[in-house]
């Protein structure tokens, strides 16, 4: 009896899967009349819950026929939910994504094609990030850059010339060391090693991430390893070192608040939380080696392949990112860049305050370091070069034996 | 007093059997509609918690087993591949790797958390005083989740000015580097789990110790068997169902280690603390191969099944009931 | 002390001696006791004393060194934990997951137990491995698999779809197994003798005398169902359904945390969990009285 029934439950389950497989395929017409359509998101998380709200209810005010129901789950969960999702075939009409994983999920055909009423309002860098072919597959929602903060009053105190947008690594080193005293307990920079700073560092010094058709790593040069060698070498010179709690969650941050930390790397969603600190500090484009290059990180909703009301949620996709109402709520509660084109809505961010040299976001969108994306195997890709090159840092391996073994791992994980 | 127990039990053992042979071929019927209300009876109690287990756990773990035997990164439908999951998962290192790591984890982490549940356990069952308040705080950690608990023992076993490594250092002795050192990592997570669930093990022995008769205890110190003798011979007989119980759970618990590892070190530094579950993990949501992670997780079943079985087998020798 | 006062014979005296000696020794046994176990006590405490000490923080990042003293201790962030997520109602739902997860676990668990301890079959220990076997999957693999399966059912973001799962557990069954097999079969005996039959010595005889053993299994059934993330972060996901630790995950932003709101959830979420556990308590130590061992 008890074998019957586990045999029994077994092909219900497995059928039950089989239909999920099929059914993520089938998108009836469109239904005229009111229309729900469904948002899952992660960007609203830890804060701006009630703009999007508001964002929201501004579109269903101007399109009365649809209404919108929103999900928000928090971020470091949300691959798991949202994978689920497209596993069972529940997935959401509309859906938040990151940019490292459009490669992966355009790939396996889960976005729908999108072709928006009015490309001209986004920034055609970001824009042109979620295309593939030409086609547009997600639309950019924010985006954000990675700069160099610093502590003016330490500057002052040593006598040091501030960072400038002329600035190369070398006089970044040299201000470090200048403003470094380990007996005070004050550092001179901080900069985290991993993989999301190793590829920009690399583009800055001339180097490429992966190979033309992405299916073989391309850093493993002497360029690769001077930019590791910039990454690594800071620990225990300018930087504390691991043992010293480098790494961990706030840690720089923190030290910077604590007035200890001269520069930091870090991204533009913390000016909020220098808001109020007793010091004066500024920001300034990453110099660079050979050249600049500045990390940008970007979020994007895509709509799902298999929706039911593909019309309705492309609206909705558009106006989420696009619309006046969203420039206006995101400037205005200083949740993330929106990714608009429009430079006069943007000049009001230019004068909310601190940092005085706003202008440095915009500048850094000049050369910009996108990061590496593959079909498959992205999440290792970026485990594997963060953990080696952490073994370096920790004087475990060579920077050399770091690059190559990363080199092995990754193309193994990446090409097949 | 034991011995007495022993036979009764062995008594009402051989009365529980004539149930056995009353199924035997029916020869009257009464015999038979006996039969089938005893079968009923047996079928009564166990279906409540057959159905859901059935439905919502043997069901999809039938599942998970065709998963195992696909390629499936969870966006696009499966493609099958037979056994080519289990054949890789075999001849890759890394699995052996992660089945050790486990074993290393469960082989410090169980001695240390039963013998301090224990002492902890025969504390409290003493009138010591503030018992209850002590009961309470003892079982703090069990119920504070591990993000918690985790910045806490990072904090705790910072190797430049935590805690532990600063008094370590009032004695002189250079603390290690913790949870940032691969050597040092695993024995973080084996400390902050064994700390964590000491008030789990303090429950259930608890529970056991509260269950033995206070008057056999009276009856060892009246024969003059000191403290230590009466622990091992009366109380920790006694307590074997519940001490069975406990190494049973930790066990099928332990080769399941997660919640830790991926809150303390998510598997690192450089792999080290990565265990089965926390690769099982990694495979299916982070690295999209779910297929193999469905093997993975059916050999971590064997393994786990063979332990367990081998223990109930084994506790014929050693526990006593009643 | 004692021979001068009362210049005992010789035996009394050594006998009197040995008796101070021993109340001394374990006059300083019970007090070395008292030391380590409040000693080990405040171990055990400091990580909530500290989470609290955060939570009174306002706007705290994560110190390298906590302080043990809050400095500019303020309310705010539970004011803030109940302004930025629906807490009451996440909390409420959070409460009745657990209760009705810990009621039915209690039903479901003592009804097979019962049939393990007391109603011999074929194949019985080949049922119980079969139970047992269901706690060596992990839930991570179970997920997606569950997940399509209550998908089907139409039952995805409900609370029957988060429950379901839920109502049994072998855990509760080997616990209470081992309890039952504690229980004399004489008292069975006694209560057929009586023309009692198998429900009625269940519910008269046989859970009476395992109540530590409910008490126990009803706060771990309650703590497993409160502090569960993974399958209510996917299963539920409307923001009126969702249970305590997924809203509490979501305070920790894509990029900066409010760790002085995750704090403070924290708190709150360990405050009804120990009443429960505090509360269970007295059926643990009821115990003895009930075995009715004699």
């Amino acid at each position: 009896m008890r074998t019957t029934a586990l045999a029994g439950v077994g092909i219900v389950a497995a059928t039950a899967l089989a239909l999920t497989g099929c059914s993520a395929g089938d998108s009836s017409g469109e239904a005229d009349g009111p229309v729900t359509i469904t948002y899952t998101n992660f960007i609203s998380n830890g804060g701006n819950e009630e703009n999007l709200q508001a964002i929201v209810d501004a579109f269903e005010e101007e399109n009365p026929d649809i209404t919108v129901e929103v999900t928000t789950l928090p971020y470091a969960d949300y691959g798991t939910a949202l994978q689920t999702d497209l596993a069972a075939g529940t997935v959401s009409d509309v859906f938040d994504i990151e940019y490292a994983n459009f490669a992966q999920y355009q790939a396996n055909g889960v976005l729908a094609e999108l072709d928006p009423e009015d490309p001209s309002a986004y920034r055609t860098s970001v824009l042109e990030a979620y295309q593939s072919d030409g086609t547009q597959y997600a639309l950019p929602s924010s985006f954000s850059t990675v700069v160099l903060f610093y502590n003016a009053d330490l500057f002052e105190a040593a006598g040091v010339e501030t960072p400038t947008a002329d600035w190369t690594w070398a006089d970044e080193q040299a201000a470090a060391e200048q403003l470094t005293d380990e007996a005070a307990g004050v550092w001179g920079d901080h900069q985290p090693v991993s993989f999301y700073e190793y590829y920009k560092v690399l583009a800055q010094n001339g180097g490429e991430f992966l190979n033309e058709d992405g299916t073989a790593v391309a850093f493993n040069t002497p360029e690769g390893v001077e930019a590791a060698e910039w990454l690594v070498g800071k620990s225990g010179t300018v930087m504390p070192t691991i043992e010293d709690g480098q790494g961990t969650p706030d840690f720089d941050t923190n030290l910077f608040l604590d007035g200890k930390l001269a520069m930091l790397h870090t991204g533009i969603w913390m000016f909020g939380a220098f808001a109020d600190v007793p010091f004066g500090w500024d920001i300034a484009v990453e110099p660079g080696n050979t050249q600049q290059a500045s990390a940008l990180f970007s979020n994007a909703v895509g709509v799902s392949a298999g929706s039911e009301h593909q019309e309705a949620a492309a609206a909705f996709a558009e106006y989420l990112t696009s619309s006046d109402v969203m420039v206006q709520t995101r400037l205005d509660a200083g949740w993330e860049l929106p990714a608009t084109s429009d430079e006069a809505a943007l000049d009001s961010y230019l004068t909310l305050g601190n940092p005085e040299n706003r202008q440095a976001v915009f500048d850094s969108l000049e050369n910009v370091a996108l990061p590496p994306v593959v079909a498959e195997g992205q999440q290792e890709m970026q485990d594997i070069m963060t953990e080696e090159l952490v073994e370096a840092q920790a004087g475990r391996k060579s920077v050399q034996e770091a690059l190559d073994s990363a080199e092995e791992r990754i193309n193994a994980a990446i090409g097949g | 007093m034991t011995a007495l127990i022993g036979e009764a039990a062995a008594e009402v053992g051989a009365e529980a059997r004539p149930a056995a042979s009353r199924r035997r071929p029916a020869r009257t019927p009464g015999r038979r509609s006996r039969r089938i209300r005893y079968a009923l009876t047996v079928l009564a109690f166990l279906l409540p918690s057959a159905v859901p287990l059935l439905l919502f756990v043997l069901g999809p773990m039938v599942a998970a087993a065709w998963i195992s035997l696909t390629e499936w990164n969870l966006l696009a439908p499966a493609t099958w591949v037979g056994l080519d999951n289990y054949a890789n998962l075999l001849t890759d290192p890394e699995t052996a790797d992660v089945f050790l790591h486990t074993l290393y984890y469960i082989v410090g982490y169980l001695p240390l958390v039963y013998v301090g549940g224990l002492a902890i356990a025969l504390a409290l069952n003493t009138a010591l005083r503030g018992r209850t308040v002590l009961r309470g705080v003892y079982f703090l950690p069990v119920i504070t989740s591990w993000i918690v608990v985790a910045l806490v023992w990072r904090w705790l076993l910072n190797p430049s000015n935590g805690v532990v490594n600063t008094v370590l250092a009032w004695f002189g002795i250079d603390g290690p580097g913790w949870w940032t050192d691969p050597a040092w990592a695993m024995p973080s997570i084996i400390l902050a789990s064994a700390w964590k669930d000491l008030g789990f093990v303090m429950v259930i022995l608890l529970a056991g110790l509260q269950a033995i008769d206070p008057e056999l205890l009276d009856a060892a110190r009246v024969d003059g068997a000191g403290w230590w003798r009466r622990l091992f011979s009366v109380t920790l007989p006694l307590l074997s169902p519940a001490t069975f119980f406990v190494i049973v759970i930790s066990l099928i618990n332990g080769f399941q280690v997660f919640d830790q590892v991926y809150a303390m070190t998510g598997g690192g530094p450089g792999g080290a603390t990565q265990v089965v579950v926390q690769q099982i993990y990694d495979l299916t949501f982070r690295y999209g191969r779910a297929g193999e992670a469905s093997a993975l997780s059916w050999l971590l079943f064997v393994v786990i099944l063979a332990v367990t079985v081998i223990q109930i087998r084994g506790q014929r020798k050693w526990v006593n009931y009643g | 002390m004692a021979e001068t006062t009362f210049a005992p014979t010789t035996a009394r005296a050594g006998g009197i001696r040995r008796r101070t000696d021993a109340a001394r020794a374990a006059l300083t046994r019970s007090v070395l006791l008292h030391v380590v176990m409040i000693l080990g006590a405040l171990a055990m405490f400091f990580p909530f004393y500290w989470t609290v000490v955060t939570s009174l923080t306002p706007g705290s990042g994560l110190g390298s060194t906590p302080s043990l003293i809050p400095a500019d201790a303020s309310l705010e962030a539970y004011q803030r934990l109940f302004a930025d997520l629906p807490f009451a109602r996440v909390v409420g739902n959070s409460l009745l997951l657990a209760t009705v997860t810990t009621l039915a676990q209690l039903f479901t668990s003592a009804t097979a137990a019962y049939a393990f301890s007391r109603l011999p079959f074929r194949g019985r220990t080949v049922v119980f491995g079969i139970y047992l076997a269901t706690m060596m999957i992990p839930l991570q693999v179970l997920v997606v698999p569950l997940f399509a399966e209550l998908r089907a059912w139409g039952l995805v973001d409900t609370y029957l779809g988060a429950l379901l799962p839920t109502l049994a557990a072998a855990f509760g069954v080997f616990l209470l197994r081992q309890a039952m097999n504690q229980v004399p079969f004489e008292l069975d005996e006694a209560a057929a003798l009586d023309g009692a039959g198998h429900f009625r010595i269940f519910w008269t005889v046989i859970l009476p005398n395992i109540r530590p053993a409910l008490a126990t299994l009803a706060v771990f059934a309650f703590m497993g169902s409160w502090n569960s993330f993974l399958w209510p972060l996917v299963v539920l996901r409307s923001p009126e359904l969702q249970t305590l630790p997924v809203a509490l995950a979501g305070l920790q932003g894509q990029y900066t945390t409010q760790w002085d709101i995750v704090m403070a959830g924290s708190v709150v979420s360990i405050l009804p969990m120990l009443a429960i556990y505090l509360f269970a308590q007295k059926y643990v130590i009821q115990g003895v009285a009930n075995t009715g061992l004699k």
